[in-house]
């Protein structure tokens, strides 16, 4: 029996999307599954975002809060750092400190922060809310206003507040970011929704809501896995913008990346054990289709930019 | 092509005898047709029908077992190529490769890596399953002498001996003849002798080849020559390789039914850092390996790695579970506030998240309903007052809060009188449909 | 076709305060309503009914059969609750069903009752923990529900296989392996198996002005393929036959003159068969 590889080609493809003005990143594009450059055409490797905050990182582990020792008090340095000594492609700011139980800083206070940080890095920037519902309706308008004309990604935009954030970033010309929680179809609906008012599907970046390994992955990666079928086989066009995983939140909240060694010798050394986790999180799901990924530690960024050396 | 269940029954003796221990013959032919029962259960079957039976419920990719006893890995019989349409059916196994040129405290130390390797995650026991023996010195004495440390040191690990030396792999399988090693190193150069040696010790043919075209027809040889069990190894090495290979290899047969590359697969992963080398072994995980070989074992890297290929082959249909217990999210004080909701894994996952977004600090209590979600479990029966009345006094909640206040999905707002009745001196709050009202609602009921 | 009138369930608050008052007018109104729309069985959902459920079972049986010359379908996981209504149920009108025993032991003792008051029962071919992944795992439990069916003495012409329709909106790939699936069940036997299906779920959790047109074209393609009976909404099933035709002709490639039905068509049928991924607005697309 003669073997013949059995090659499979799609007729849709991921829309591919540029960030960031006078340094610019592109992801998505590929008209394949994730990094099957032996059947179709993969032109981007995915972006990895360096996560930074508005106020200081008390709630991470001390695993990744170390790293940023000395710059994460202030934004502006944290961004500095991330661009000038990690060689950040582009960082991801999320408002945090707007959070109503969280510093509940206001509109105004985010636009400060966020013009600080544009005026200080060059590479194309994430700029995110708290996820507060009506909070994010109220910061992210704002925000986007004073990012004008730096092309970032905004977001995220939800089911409930939708339509005054997609009408920020469309005014303002940003990319957004548009969540649902691990639902297919309404990671869809969404989408429709958002096409329907006159947002450019070019222009979204899908979130179908990360999970940490051990802690639900296989939902996260069973719905980016069928959420990139539906794009390439089945040519769905509200359903080829590229993913999102943002890796960084989930997996530095879970036990494994906090239970510290001499409470569980079996789990082996917290440090690595860390960094792994936030590594293998981020690539399991860029194997399911996830193009853009926001994530803390740089060692993890490291071999996960490595990883994605080998297959591209 | 696969027989459907009523066409293997047309062939079965419909005398519903019982013999096979199924109920009626049907029933015995849609085990068959699923692959979950074996036709030798049955005694009456016919030469002929079993003939056609034979032929038609061979597995796309034949079933294979690395090792004896408890510990042995099946491998093969994969049905998909991607997990949400049907479980990934048999993990890989996670194999450590140990060198007959590395000195005799590195040995143990990796042989040690490996028996204490057993962890327990969400009740399942998870461990480095095999040892992979490489005959790097090219010297047959020398893996002959590791061997036989490694058989009396580890005698339960499956073992996977690798030279391409007839003469050292004849030594070196001795010890685990009739253990289901694997002899790996069985090149087109070498096959005859080599498959002479795999059947004399009852071991699986590992086949090394250059490509997949190579793969195939070394396959057919080696099946040629007498042996069926086999795994194969494409050569592929780099992360791109092995993505490229494993993934023909299923397509082709799975939805080519090409039996020449219908074998379970090895992957060799091995990495100078084993941060890097775990992940190129988790690419093994999800991208259809059946053996992923690494050059080291820390405690660190196998949990992440047992982890991913745990989640990897959950049955997407059986809703994953959590554990039934009164989960703390924050730091609850006796007054704090008690809600209840059904073990489903997602429906905790989303639940927990919204009460830790509220930041009121609160106790969780999943009942145990089978996996599933909070209305489908009150319409099964599973959730029902009496239910959650016990739940909730067997759990010893009572000496941990001073109020007797239980917040249950507005879902079932209609067991609110039940549970008040079977759960005296309580008081039963309606709390909101959807958990992304609840930060809102707890903040509320705290303020 | 059997059309099991579905209105008479615990989970619509109107039928619930009816049930809690015992207040026969509301509970009669509907089920006058579903026997005029054509329904030839009456179910009757009282919940898991832990607590009374005999006395509220005897009495919804009563009840429906007070108002209308049909049999009732008991749907209950209370088996106490389903004796009691066996009991006072008036076989003039027709046999009672049970709704329903499944391949979970808890359920065997369901076929019992079946046996004892040789009535008709639902099988759910659902085992424990759980869903059935495709039509080959559906048949299997089928097989094994056939058996036990039998041990107990239930004759397999009293049996009706129910598939477990689940809602398109959380998993879309069900919808076609419940059709292949009352197809499979029906080879099971000779003469054939008889199948059931719970057929609104489909649309449970969807936006309340599509839901009529999921259920009715859904229950169409299971019409085409043989379905004996539906637990539906009788008017909404009256609704789907007059469209049959039309609805044929739109499965077969064909146009029909009404434009926006035949849209409405295509699109429905492409979200139930999966060739479209749902989303609440399919439609609009
Ligand atoms: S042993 Fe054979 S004949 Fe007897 S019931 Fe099983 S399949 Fe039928």
């Amino acid at each position: 029996m003669a073997f013949a590889e059995p090659k499979e080609a799609f007729p849709g493809q991921v829309v591919p999307v540029t960030i960031g003005s006078e340094i610019q990143e592109t992801f998505g594009g590929e008209n394949t599954l994730p990094f099957h450059k032996f059947e179709g055409s993969v032109p981007n490797r995915p972006l990895i975002a360096y996560e930074i905050q508005d106020v200081p990182p008390e709630d991470w582990p001390e695993t990744v809060r170390k790293v940023y020792e000395g710059v994460s008090d202030d934004p502006v340095k944290w961004a500095r750092y991330c661009e000038d000594e990690l060689k950040a492609r582009s960082i991801a700011l999320r408002l945090v400190g707007t959070h109503p139980d969280s510093k509940n800083l206001s509109a105004d206070d985010a636009a400060t922060v966020v013009k600080g940080v544009l005026d200080a890095v060059k590479v194309p920037i994430i700029i995110m809310g708290s996820n507060h519902v009506e909070k994010d309706a109220e910061v992210l308008p704002r925000v986007a206003e004073v990012a004008k004309g730096r092309n970032c990604i905004i977001g995220k935009a939800q089911e409930k507040n939708y339509k005054t954030i997609a009408a920020a970033a469309m005014a303002n010309d940003h990319k957004l970011i548009a969540m649902s929680e691990l639902d297919i179809n309404l990671s869809k609906q969404l989408n429709i929704l958002l096409t329907q008012m006159g947002f450019s599907r070019e222009k979204i970046i899908t979130d179908p809501m990360c999970s940490a390994l051990g802690y639900g992955l296989e939902y996260t990666y069973s719905v980016m896995e069928r959420i990139r079928l539906a794009a390439l086989a089945q040519n769905d066009e509200v359903m080829q913008p590229p993913m999102l995983g943002d890796v960084g939140m989930y997996v530095w909240k879970i036990k494994e990346t906090q239970a510290p060694e001499d409470v569980l010798p079996e789990w082996g050394s917290l440090e690595e054990r860390g960094i792994l986790w936030e590594a293998m999180t981020a690539t399991s799901l860029m194997l399911a289709g996830a193009e853009l990924l926001i994530m803390r530690h740089p060692r993890a960024v490291e071999y996960t930019e490595r990883f994605i050396d080998e297959l591209m | 092509m696969a027989l459907t269940g009523v066409e293997i029954f047309k062939l079965l003796p419909k005398t519903n005898c019982k013999k096979c221990g199924f109920p009626t013959c049907l029933a015995f032919a849609m085990k068959l047709a699923q692959r979950q029962a074996s036709l030798d259960a049955c005694p009456d079957v016919s030469e002929e029908a079993k003939k056609i039976l034979g032929e038609a419920s061979a597995p796309p990719i034949r079933p294979i077992t690395f090792g004896t006893g408890d510990k042995a890995v099946k491998m093969g019989e994969e049905t998909v190529l991607f997990r949400h349409e049907k479980k990934f059916v048999n993990p890989n196994a996670f194999v450590l490769e140990i060198k007959d040129t590395e000195d005799d405290a590195t040995v143990d130390s990796k042989l040690n890596d490996v028996l204490t390797s057993e962890i327990n995650r969400v009740g399942q026991l998870l461990r480095i399953d095999g040892i992979c023996i490489t005959n790097e010195s090219g010297d047959a004495g020398k893996l002959q002498s590791l061997a036989e440390r490694i058989a009396q040191k580890a005698p339960e690990v499956a073992v996977m001996v690798n030279t391409e030396n007839p003469d050292a792999a004849d030594a070196a399988l001795k010890p685990f003849s009739g253990k289901n090693p694997i002899l790996y190193g069985i090149t087109e150069a070498n096959a005859e002798k080599m498959v002479e040696i795999a059947k004399a010790n009852k071991a699986i043919a590992g086949i090394k080849a250059q490509g997949l075209e190579a793969a195939a027809a070394l396959t057919e040889k080696v099946k040629g020559l007498g042996l069926e069990d086999i795994v194969i190894d494409s050569g592929a090495r780099t992360a791109s390789e092995i993505l490229e290979h494993n993934t023909y290899i299923r397509r082709a047969a799975l939805k080519k039914n090409f039996k020449p590359l219908g074998y379970p697969v090895i992957n060799f992963v091995q990495r100078d850092e084993p941060m890097y080398e775990a992940l190129v072994a988790g690419l093994g995980v999800c991208k259809y390996a059946s053996i992923v070989v690494m050059s080291s074992a820390e405690k660190w890297k196998n949990l992440a790695l047992f982890t991913l290929r745990q989640n990897i082959y959950t049955d997407p249909q059986v809703p994953m579970q959590v554990e039934q217990k009164i989960y703390k999210i924050g730091e609850p004080t006796p007054d704090s506030p008690l809600l209840i909701t059904t073990n489903f894994s997602l429906t905790y996952f989303i639940v927990s998240g919204e009460v830790e977004n509220s930041k009121v600090p609160a106790y969780l209590a999943v009942m145990d309903c089978e996996g599933l979600s909070v209305l489908t479990a009150w319409a099964a029966g599973k959730f029902t007052g009496s239910k959650i009345a016990n739940f909730i006094k067997e759990s010893g909640i009572e000496n941990e809060i001073k109020h007797r206040e239980l917040i249950i999905p507005g879902y079932v707002a209609i067991l609110s009188g039940a549970i008040e009745e079977k759960l005296e001196g309580w008081k039963v709050t309606v709390g909101p449909r959807e958990a992304n009202a609840l930060p809102a609602f707890l903040r509320q009921k705290v303020a | 076709m059997l059309i099991i009138g579905e209105k008479l369930s615990i989970i619509a608050k109107r039928v619930r305060e009816a049930m809690m008052s015992r207040d026969k007018g509301p509970i009669q109104e509907i089920a006058r309503k579903q026997y005029e729309a054509g329904a030839g069985m009456i179910d009757a959902n009282i919940g898991p009914a832990e607590d009374g459920g005999e006395e509220l079972m005897e009495w919804m049986v009563t009840t429906i059969q007070e108002a209308v010359p049909l049999p009732v379908c008991l749907d209950t996981t209370n088996y106490a609750a389903i004796e009691a209504g066996l009991k006072v149920h008036n076989n003039d009108h027709g046999i009672a069903m049970i709704n329903s025993t499944s391949n979970d032991p808890e359920r065997f003792p369901m076929l019992e009752l079946a046996a004892k008051y040789n009535c008709l029962i639902i099988g759910l071919t659902v085992g424990k923990g759980g869903l059935p992944a495709d039509e080959e795992e559906r048949a299997a439990i089928a097989a094994e529900i056939m058996a036990r069916a039998m041990e107990y003495g239930v004759p397999l012409e009293n049996l009706y296989l129910d598939p477990l329709v689940l809602q398109i909106a959380t998993t879309q790939d069900q919808a076609i392996k419940v059709i292949r699936a009352v197809e499979m069940f029906q080879q099971l036997n000779d003469p054939p198996m008889k199948t059931v299906v719970g057929l609104s779920n489909i649309s449970n959790g969807c936006p309340k002005h599509i839901r009529p047109i999921l259920n009715k074209y859904y229950f169409l393609m299971l019409e085409r393929v043989g379905l004996t009976a539906a637990i539906a909404d009788p008017v909404e099933m009256k609704e789907a036959m007059e469209e049959k035709e039309l609805f044929e002709k739109v499965l077969q490639g064909q146009e029909i003159d009404d434009k926006e039905k035949m849209r409405v068509m295509k699109k429905t049928i492409d979200v139930i068969m999966g060739n479209t991924l749902y989303a609440h607005s399919y439609l609009e697309m």
